[in-house]
């Protein structure tokens, strides 16, 4: 793909890498079903249901204040909605109280700017929270490097993470969510809600970052990107649904829509 | 994650083996040394060779290498060192003590009440450490509870131990004489070493494990280094500030009652400078204002460089008020060295 144009209308050559929609594994690993959140008078989410299937890339799209991230906090366990509001995860009801709830189901939020911090290693970074520690409680550094190590060469198409001792502060903002990407698949995350992942990202870094999302796709793991940049999405996701006023107003598969009708969704709902 | 097991085979299951300890050694060893105190230790090293050879070609003017300068030397970078250590953790975790001066001042001084009024020296100095951790503990929960900056909370409490200090004694100095065993462990000597010195490298060892070595010291790095990915990741961003908090006042209060067994009387006005001193200490040893970033051994180096310039001044029969000023300087050149090493090699 050598421009952006190309790779929105190629959409031949895009479907040969993705499965098509009704191939899709069917398996519902997370439900919304009349998802609500009032703040005060102010509706934010008024009833949206939707399903994100085992080892899809589904993209959650609209424009700004549409509801978004109200949403990703809601499936984050950050925000708490409404009591009529019911979470499903593998079809049972589930509450997400907290962001330990959603990471107990397997569901990871990686934010564009606060995912990892800059002024430690990769490897202390992919273990912060969940370190190594012998029985005197101190930490396995050299395992704890050896598996970061091990997690880099792991992740497809994104280079130049040549060793888990360099600091996160030196990589770009591609190798930075590939990391926290490739941490949370490690850590058995099996939903990953991206936010905003490509906003920041050069075209090159952001054709490795999806290469990537394809490859953790195959081995069976559900991506939610939440953009606004339908194109991006339009190349690497399965289904979208469109959110504007708090409220669902569209859901496709890609082959049932184009990208010309997400635009019109997203602008007019 | 708290299990090797479950980790190795998820990497496994990524399909990538696991490097050799070999391996792993010679992978990202520039990016160790980057990370490490080299840059600081290269600057001390430099100027002793420089200090050295200057002073063993003018014995008669220059006394550095003298046996008094070097146990003095011994004596006094201890003091501002230790209190270095607790202030530079607490600044790799984000946050700042102002108080660290007053908290040493009034944590001796009721160490010294206490035992002059008839009490074990031991129990007097464990209620001087408990206060001094307590004081740095409170500080914390002010700046967790009230969501305000440690700058100003501590800035508030340096003037509330100050006045404390005043309510329970008064501006008269307090003599405090411990006896044998006491006195052995905080001003004796062992050789040529004098007991703040084996304080302060034990310490530091101690720090270096809790940093280096420990889930906190881990904690403290990611809450200073950026606060929402250590929450997200999992981090009790609030436990790992107490903590620092906590150990920079008791640190405060070690460096005061290593300070007041040496001189033995205690003073009011006696360290006003010290948070400044540990501050600019931390900064020269690579520790950055914005958290997240430091080493121990930086700390140490730091606090020693600041005692050795001024010492180096003195002996070359400066003004006094070169002292302050070269610390000055030295903290501003220190800071804008290391902004422009860490431009370069990222």
């Amino acid at each position: 793909m050598s421009d952006l144009d190309s790779s929105v209308t190629d959409t031949d050559e895009q479907r040969g890498q993705v499965p098509q929609p009704e191939t899709l594994q069917q398996e519902v690993l997370l439900e919304l079903r009349d998802v609500r959140k009032t703040y005060g008078k102010n509706e934010a989410l008024k009833g949206v249901s939707f399903k994100a299937h085992r080892g899809e890339i589904l993209a959650l799209l609209g424009d700004n204040g549409a509801g978004k991230s109200t949403l990703v906090k809601v499936m984050s366990g950050v925000v708490i909605p409404d009591a009529e509001s019911e979470l499903r995860w593998e079809d049972k009801p589930v509450k997400l109280a907290s962001r330990h709830d959603a990471a107990d189901l397997g569901i990871e939020t990686i934010f564009q700017d606060n995912a990892l911090v800059d002024s430690m290693t990769v490897a202390r970074n992919i273990f912060t929270g969940r370190e190594l520690k012998n029985r005197i409680g101190l930490l396995r550094l050299t395992e704890m490097r050896q598996i970061s190590a091990s997690i880099i060469t792991s992740i497809t198409g994104v280079k130049g993470i040549d060793s888990p001792d360099k600091l996160v502060g030196s990589l770009s903002g591609g190798q930075k969510q590939a990391v926290a990407i490739a941490r949370a698949v490690h850590f058995n995350r099996t939903l990953l809600i991206l936010d905003e992942p490509t906003s920041a990202l050069a075209v090159r870094a952001t054709e490795a970052l999806f290469t990537y999302l394809r490859t953790l796709r195959e081995r069976n793991i559900t991506s939610i990107l939440v953009t606004h940049d339908l194109f991006d999405a339009y190349r690497v996701c399965d289904r979208f649904v469109v959110i504007a006023r708090g409220e669902k107003v569209f859901e496709a598969t890609r082959a049932e829509t184009t990208v010309d009708e997400l635009i019109e969704k997203v602008s007019h709902g | 994650m708290s299990s090797l097991s479950e980790a190795g085979l998820a990497s496994a299951e990524a399909g990538s083996p696991l490097m050799t300890a070999a391996e792993l050694r010679r992978t990202g060893r520039r990016y160790r040394l980057f990370q490490s105190a080299l840059f600081v230790a290269v600057i001390f090293a430099a100027t002793q060779v420089v200090c050295i050879a200057y002073g063993a070609a003018n014995s008669g003017g220059f006394a550095y290498l003298s046996k008094s300068n070097v146990t003095t030397a011994f004596q006094q970078v201890p003091l501002v060192g230790i209190a270095t250590l607790g202030v530079g953790i607490l600044m790799i975790a984000g946050e700042f003590d102002l108080s660290i001066g007053a908290n040493a001042i009034f944590t001796s001084i009721v160490t010294a009440q206490i035992f002059n009024g008839g009490t074990s020296i031991w129990l007097a100095a464990l209620a001087g450490l408990a206060v001094g951790a307590g004081i740095g503990l409170l500080n914390g929960i002010l700046t967790m509870t009230l969501r305000i900056p440690s700058f100003i909370t501590t800035l508030g409490t340096l003037g509330v131990w100050t006045a404390a200090t005043l309510f329970v004694h008064g501006s008269a100095a307090e003599t405090f004489t411990p006896p044998g065993a006491f006195r052995a462990l905080t001003a004796g000597q062992i050789g040529w070493i004098p007991a703040e010195a084996l304080w302060f490298i034990a310490l530091g060892i101690v720090f270096w494990v809790v940093l280096q070595r420990t889930s906190i010291g881990n904690h403290m790095f990611a809450a200073g280094g950026n606060q929402t990915a250590a929450v997200a990741s999992g981090v009790n961003v609030t436990k790992a500030k107490l903590f620092a908090f906590t150990i920079t006042g008791l640190m405060a209060a070690v460096s005061g009652l290593l300070a007041a067994s040496r001189i033995g009387s205690i003073s009011p006005g006696d360290v006003t400078t010290l948070p400044l001193q540990a501050i600019a200490a931390a900064v020269i040893g690579g520790v950055i204002l914005t958290g997240g970033t430091g080493t121990i051994l930086g700390m140490m180096i730091g606090a020693t460089l600041i005692y050795w310039i001024q010492d180096v001044l003195l002996l070359l029969a400066a003004p006094g008020y070169y002292l302050t000023a070269f610390v000055g300087a030295l903290t501003i050149v220190a800071a804008w060295s290391y902004a422009m090493f860490r431009r370069r090699m990222a």
